[in-house]
């Protein structure tokens, strides 16, 4: 874990659509190092999706980057044309687990063949080279080489999840971006999967860019974590120093919604409403609108993003209360303030 | 507790499907495989208590609530409604029934009429019951469910209502009628996690404040704590561990169970969990016979009480077996890396393929027996050879123990040592060819 190897500086992504450009993506700004673990994680319509695929520039087409850089090993990447992408970028140096990854296997083609199409277009591999790769690929998330030429319909639901990791491994890629892989899946399968996700990070080397919604996955497997908010990241650190010292309004509040298996009784935290859909420039705070402690200067300009200033340089959060926030919420849900639970649901008629 | 009646007793209830048939079978008139969906389950539900169904995607869960509400017909056993069967029920305690025991579905999305207004959709179950005063009721219910102030909900269209209302539309809508009992189908599983907390402990009152009970299924251990007392967990069609909830989360019995709660993510990058360590994904639930429902997976399975072998090993030689038994062992891939023709090589190439662990002893040469009838093609002879061996108690007895007061466990690992030998004993006398297995334990359970 050592030099960048992806960084994206200053990033908004807009879509064009009938009523003006939407924002997805406002300044956003994140490193990662090679060999690093690093999770994006925010609520549905967050815009973690679009920042994905802005990196491989796999945007709709009413999708642009309208300002910004994405570099890659130092090189700029956001102009490069599709074909470019193609033959350096996609696969061998970047690839890609997608949502609803059960799905993503044709069922017509033997796992090999989609691994030769894959190298193919992104390598000048031959046939028989691309095999051994598959082949070793497959060694690594537990399952039988002599399996490659099967169909996907041989496989039982997990061990399809452990061939598509391997069609996104086998060439080598340095960074993996996995966007929402075990959504959707029951926890015992979600936990086999993240077994073979951890020992990629033991035996390759691998950088992992993990979206999900679920931050105790985050928590769990990945160095360091971003959390955003309707185009905006809100807080991104070390996992350890966000979760041990979060300083957002919604990163905190974020972070106490998720249950924990340990304190079933833990008052869990509601976020009122939904993040906004949002149109031109975002100069604001986009969780203004949903934060309990939001002043006037938070509608007055987008939050700049500082240090928090704790043992993690890397610890930087957008919120211009971000001391009297944290204390705030600090005094308020205190052990011996019964009053915690009530507050929660007091707050909890939902505003659109 | 009250000393009246449970409002809801489930007995013994089965609902099994008929699986596909294609030609050949129909020609041979044979009979179609039954989907043991729910398979024999029971628990009653007192007044004002909730109780969780938790379970994996397929372990019959979503079955079970639509048997509950009548939408299936009941294969066996049957469902008692304060007193009465529903297997007695005329039209009009259908009726009376579908009133007092309410639905919750789990995708909010759909689950409300797109073209009415939320005041429409609450409105419609008070006409079709014949009941007045809507508008107040309507306004009532919206101020229960927190969707204040009424007006501004009243004529809104669900397009225009985030996630979180629209389920407590569907909660409100659950409640109007006043029933006794909702049953929730994942209620928040749909709903982003910032208003998941919400809608639970929203449910959660209303069930204390209005006198409901509660089934709610789910597949989320994590959250059932904030809902209910009382948690069932469910495989392949029955109940494998059924508890207080705090308890059981601190201390499941059942592996299964263990799996499940060791499974879930702890949101602390300090904590250090263990992962997981079983794999694979249910099987169907057709012929699963009489034994333990998560013995093809479970990595405490029991093996006969006179044979020295490793756990995992032991593992392997049962899930191959049981491959075997369900026609999957792909014999013929194997026979195409083995190029040399020769019955040995294809033993050896079998034995490559699905065994890691090493076996000795009279459990390799059984093992190794086995694999020759196999690779000459008499399959039949392959499993009875590994059954007469190697059958674990947990596939002939259906096991269930009361370990604690309230804490029913259906595992061989919680039974006394004595039903454990007199099991263990019987289960090498499975001779019979292969089909008759499940009927032979059964009677075989019954003989004991």
């Amino acid at each position: 874990m050592s030099d960048p190897l992806l960084e994206v500086d200053d990033l908004t992504v807009q879509y064009e659509t009938d009523s003006g450009m939407l924002t997805a993506t406002s300044n956003a700004s994140f490193t990662i190092s090679e060999g690093e673990f690093f999770g994006l994680a925010g609520e549905s319509g967050s815009g973690k999706s679009t920042l994905a695929k802005a990196i491989i520039g796999g945007l709709d087409d009413n999708g642009q980057i309208s300002s910004g850089t994405i570099k890659y090993r130092g090189e700029e990447i956001q102009d490069l044309s599709d074909t470019e992408l193609s033959q350096r970028i996609r696969w061998k140096e970047i690839s890609w687990i997608p949502q609803g990854a059960m799905s993503s296997l044709d069922p017509l083609q033997r796992v090999s063949e989609q691994a030769l199409e894959i190298g193919n277009v992104h390598t000048d591999l031959t046939d028989e080279e691309i095999r051994d790769k598959l082949k070793e690929t497959f060694d690594i998330v537990g399952l039988q080489e002599s399996r490659i030429d099967d169909y996907p319909h041989q496989f039982s639901g997990g061990m399809q999840q452990r061939a598509i990791i391997a069609l996104a491994l086998f060439l080598e890629p340095e960074l993996v971006i996995a966007d929402e892989p075990t959504t959707a899946l029951d926890v015992i399968m979600q936990d086999q999967i993240f077994k073979y996700l951890d020992r990629l990070k033991d035996e390759l080397d691998v950088s992992l860019l993990l979206i999900t919604h679920d931050i105790s996955v985050i928590f769990e497997s990945c160095d360091s974590v971003a959390i955003m908010h309707a185009s905006q990241i809100a807080e991104r650190g070390t996992t350890d120093a966000v979760h041990a010292n979060p300083r957002h309004p919604y990163a905190f509040m974020f972070k106490e919604a998720f249950p924990d298996i340990r304190e079933p009784k833990r008052e869990l935290e509601v976020i009122e409403g939904h993040p906004p859909e949002l149109m031109g420039d975002v100069d604001f705070c986009s969780f203004a609108d949903r934060c309990p402690w939001a002043a006037p200067e938070c509608r007055a300009g987008a939050p700049p993003t500082e240090s928090v200033g704790d043992d993690d340089p890397s610890h930087m959060t957008a919120c211009v209360r971000k001391e009297e926030a944290y204390e705030m919420y600090q005094s308020d849900t205190s052990p011996s303030d019964d009053g915690g639970g009530a507050q929660s649901i007091a707050r909890m008629g939902e505003v659109d | 507790m009250s000393t009246n009646q449970p409002v809801l007793e489930i007995k013994n209830l089965k609902k099994y499907f008929e699986g596909n048939t294609d030609i050949v079978d129909m020609i041979m008139r044979r009979e179609p495989p039954q989907i043991q969906a729910v398979d024999g389950v029971s628990m009653t539900l007192e007044e004002n208590e909730s109780v969780a169904v938790i379970g994996e995607s397929g372990c019959g869960k979503s079955t079970l609530l639509r048997t509950l509400i009548g939408l299936h017909d009941i294969s066996a056993g049957d469902i008692v409604y304060k007193g009465t069967p529903v297997s007695e029920f005329d039209k009009a305690d259908w009726k009376e029934y579908r009133r007092n025991v309410q639905v919750i579905f789990q995708d909010p999305f759909n689950s409300l009429n797109p073209k009415m207004t939320v005041r429409e959709s609450l409105a419609e179950p008070l006409d079709i019951h014949g009941i007045g005063n809507k508008e107040e009721r309507v306004r009532e219910v919206l101020e229960q469910v927190e969707l204040q102030p009424a007006e501004k909900y009243l004529n809104r269209k669900p397009t225009n209502l985030s996630g979180g209302e629209k389920q407590r539309v569907s909660i409100g809508r659950a409640l109007i009628l006043d029933p006794d009992v909702i049953l929730a189908d994942e209620p928040v599983s749909m709903l982003d996690v910032s208003t998941q907390a919400a809608v639970l402990t929203k449910m959660k009152e209303l069930i204390s404040d209005f006198d409901v009970s509660m089934i709610y299924i789910s597949h989320d251990l994590s959250t059932v704590s904030y809902i209910a007392e009382t948690v069932k967990v469910m495989y392949l069609g029955r109940f494998v561990e059924s508890a207080p909830t705090k308890r059981l989360l601190e201390d499941p019995k059942h592996p299964y169970t263990e799996a499940l709660v060791s499974a879930i993510p702890v949101p602390d990058p300090t904590y250090d969990r263990e992962r997981t360590e079983m794999s694979g994904a249910p099987r169907d639930p057709i012929d699963i016979g009489e034994g333990c429902r998560f013995r093809d997976r479970c990595p405490e399975v029991i093996p006969p009480d006179d044979i020295d072998i490793d756990q995992q090993a032991y593992r392997e030689v049962m899930s191959f077996r049981e491959f075997l038994e369900r026609e999957e062992v792909g014999l013929e891939r194997i026979e195409k890396i083995v190029e040399v023709n020769e019955r040995s090589a294809l033993v050896d190439a079998i034995q490559r393929e699905y065994f890691d662990h090493e076996l000795t002893g009279k459990n390799e040469s059984t093992l190794r027996s086995a694999l020759t009838s196999l690779a000459d093609g008499n399959e039949d002879l392959a499993i009875e050879r590994l059954r007469e061996r190697f059958e674990s108690v947990c596939e002939t007895t259906p096991p269930e123990v009361e370990a604690e007061p309230e804490w029913h466990v259906a595992c061989h690992h919680h039974t006394g040592t004595d039903r454990r030998t007199v099991a263990g004993g019987g289960g090498t006398n499975a001779t019979d060819d292969s089909g008759s297995d499940a009927t032979g334990s059964v009677a075989h359970a019954e003989n004991q």
